[in-house]
């Protein structure tokens, strides 16, 4: 197996979530990193590793996304509301 | 854009911080402004001091920095009675007690609960007493490694150790070397065993002959860039320099100016030099060392002695100076293991006492974080040997409890998320009693590190163990990413990682497994390492299972949401933090 990409310490995001890896006719589970942290740009990062062990369709990798801080506060409140929701289920 | 440590740096750094740390220590805690606590924390690391975590508000580990870890006559003693005096806690170690010191993996001393008010007190005991804590941490030259032994080594080529002192004289404190981009780890070693552990630092002078002018002479081939943290641990690269004795202050300041002008200040995740060297190649390196930062002409690479490296080069043979060795004067030098790198203080100070009866009162700290006593005659050997603390900190200790290495963990570290120091003691005990050591083994490395931050060299052990968390029995325990195989010496390897997030009560019975697998397949007197190395890195993972078995672990709760793993009441709510200057908790201004 492959070394993780996402460090992992005490200000990692959730270093154990269930995550999902999909594509056409396939679909593995695998426990996950989720991390939020600065980019070096003025950005927000959003990044998801799934464990490697548990993945055989996709070869060892770590996904980005960089949002400004509009979009960051945006998916924030979405996050909110999705989680009020959930609540209230 | 620079970054936040940049700006701050920028502002204040160096040996200024020293005046306000002090003004702090004499208001108090409350006196460091709440929205400030970010760079003054940074800033405080250059003077040795990183604030503790979560919990432990306004309690300092502090770092001492000894340089290629020798203990002059008496130091030792003087570390121990400021462990005794101010590095008592809240709450006690079941292991090690209330005060204890830590030896580090870079032949430095940490103490921990270390107090605001008190700094200024330790400080001028410290610096009364030729020690400092100047450097230790922070974006600068950080303590200086080598061979352990350097003056007393029958394996020894050049004396390293008057080569240390002076880049130590020379770059603690110096202005023009005082804000690099990120820390900075250098080594120098002159023996053939290869203990420097060059290959990990960002520079290192290792011993090498050059025929210069017709004269063969003895200097230090010049390596770059090497560093485990993370996901990028890099081995040191050639630049093809050799450089003698005398200019090595010149080429190390040359490197260091080098880095600090041309390190990435934008990114601290791309600082280190190791990403400059991939960046440039060791070729740009050395013309622009050539061209801009030394005024004489380089010599190129002479003949190592690589092919020679015993230290942790996966032979089976020792090279971590545990046990007892003759000196080139006749004298013997006695390596103690210290199990996890850390002493009870009570222990520290009887052994500056047997340091001082039956050698010259100088001990020595290694880079497995063991202890050394040197300048034993041999009439008085034996007697040194009979002494009831060696029953403790053995001479000839079992293969596991040697091999054992842990950081500091989430006892007080920012960074970790498991248990580390107290579990490795667990592990190292379990083995010793339950696992058949392999035929012909006789060091067994087993390394284990809170997180990737790779504190305890987990990438150059033969088992590496790296603090994760899983699910067990629905809920969320501490666990260990594991590699394998990994060493130094003449072709030094990184450990491959081959299972992820075992539960941290199944790593013992994983190893016991992997051991029975390596000793039923093993290809005659094959060693660990080789034998991993012979193995596709796919078929590693799996090639022994996990197994729960009678190994006991207190500490698989979520240790980094207590306030002090081992308190009774360990609940955030529960801690005395913050307190002042006599311990006790400060209200907080809602009381």
């Amino acid at each position: 197996m492959a070394d993780r990409i996402i460090k992992v310490n005490a200000y990692t995001t959730f270093n154990l979530l269930d995550g999902e890896a999909e594509g056409h006719g396939w679909t593995e589970d695998a426990l996950a990193v989720l991390n939020v942290t600065s980019g070096d740009a003025g950005d927000v990062v959003l990044e998801l590793e799934l464990d490697n062990t548990e993945t055989e369709q996709i070869p060892a990798h770590a996904e980005r996304v960089r949002l400004s801080p509009s979009e960051a506060r945006e998916l924030a409140s979405e996050l909110d509301s999705y989680a009020d929701r959930a609540e209230a289920e | 854009m620079p970054t936040d440590v940049e700006n701050w740096k920028d502002e204040l750094y160096g040996n200024e911080i020293r005046d306000h740390l002090f003004e702090f220590a004499e208001k108090g805690w409350d006196a460091i402004p709440e929205d400030e606590h970010d760079e003054w924390f940074e800033r405080f690391k250059w003077w040795g001091l990183y604030h503790q975590r979560k919990g432990q508000e306004s309690y300092f580990m502090m770092r001492i920095g000894t340089p290629n870890g020798v203990l002059e006559p008496g130091q030792l003693r003087v570390v121990a009675e400021i462990a005794d005096e101010y590095a008592r806690g809240p709450a006690e170690n079941p292991e090690f007690g209330d005060a204890y010191c830590d030896w580090t993996t870079r032949q430095s001393i940490q103490l921990h609960w270390i107090k605001l008010e008190d700094i200024p007190d330790i400080f001028e005991k410290l610096e009364n007493n030729g020690l400092s804590a100047q450097q230790a941490c922070g974006d600068s030259w950080r303590n200086i490694v080598g061979c352990p032994v350097a003056g007393k080594d029958t394996h020894e080529h050049i004396d390293a150790w008057p080569v240390a002192e002076e880049l130590h004289e020379t770059f603690k404190g110096d202005d023009d070397h005082v804000n690099l981009p990120r820390k900075w780890k250098v080594s120098v070693t002159g023996c053939d065993q290869g203990c420097g552990q060059g290959d990990i630092n960002d520079l290192a002078f290792e011993p090498a002959e050059k025929t210069v002018d017709g004269e063969t002479k003895l200097g230090f081939n010049v390596r770059v860039g090497g560093g485990l943290a993370r996901k990028e641990p890099r081995f040191a690269r050639n630049i093809d320099v050799w450089v003698p004795e005398e200019r090595v202050t010149d080429v190390a300041g040359g490197l260091s100016a080098l880095f600090r002008d041309h390190g990435d200040r934008d990114n601290r995740f791309n600082a280190r030099i190791k990403f400059l060297v991939d960046e440039w190649g060791p070729e740009k390196v050395r013309k622009t060392l050539q061209d801009d930062y030394v005024d004489f002409e380089l010599e190129t690479a002479g003949a190592d002695l690589r092919d020679q490296y015993t230290y942790n080069a996966g032979t089976g043979e020792h090279g971590d100076h545990v046990g007892v060795h003759e000196q080139p004067d006749g004298n013997y030098y006695v390596g103690l293991n210290v199990l996890v790198g850390r002493q009870g203080v009570d222990d520290v100070f009887e052994l500056a006492d047997l340091a001082d009866e039956y050698g010259s009162g100088e001990v020595r700290l290694t880079q497995r974080q063991n202890i050394i006593v040197t300048d034993i005659p041999e009439a008085d050997l034996d007697e040194f040997l009979a002494e009831d603390l060696l029953d403790t900190y053995e001479p000839d200790p079992h293969p596991f409890m040697r091999g054992s290495i842990a950081c500091t963990g989430t006892e007080f570290c920012s960074l970790s998320i498991v248990e580390t120091k107290n579990r490795q003691v667990r592990y190292a005990r379990w083995l010793k009693d339950n696992v058949d050591v392999p035929d012909g083994v006789e060091d067994f490395h087993i390394h284990l590190s809170g997180c990737t931050a790779s504190c305890a060299q987990p990438q150059i052990a033969d088992i590496s163990l790296r603090g994760m968390k899983t699910r067990k029995d629905g809920e969320p325990v501490e666990a260990c990413d594991i590699g394998l195989g990994g060493g130094l010496g003449e072709n030094p390897h990184f450990a491959e990682w081959v299972e992820m997030r075992v539960a941290a009560d199944e790593v013992p019975g994983y190893i016991q497994n992997l051991l029975s697998v390596f000793e039923e397949n093993r290809q005659g007197a094959e060693s660990f390492r080789d034998f991993i190395e012979r193995h596709d890195a796919d078929d590693l993972t799996g090639l022994a299972e996990p197994e729960e078995t009678d190994y006991e672990d207190p500490y698989m709760h979520n240790t980094k949401m207590t306030w002090y793993p081992y308190a009774k009441d360990d609940d955030f709510d529960a801690s005395p933090a913050p307190t002042d200057g006599e311990g006790k908790p400060i209200a907080s201004a809602d009381d």
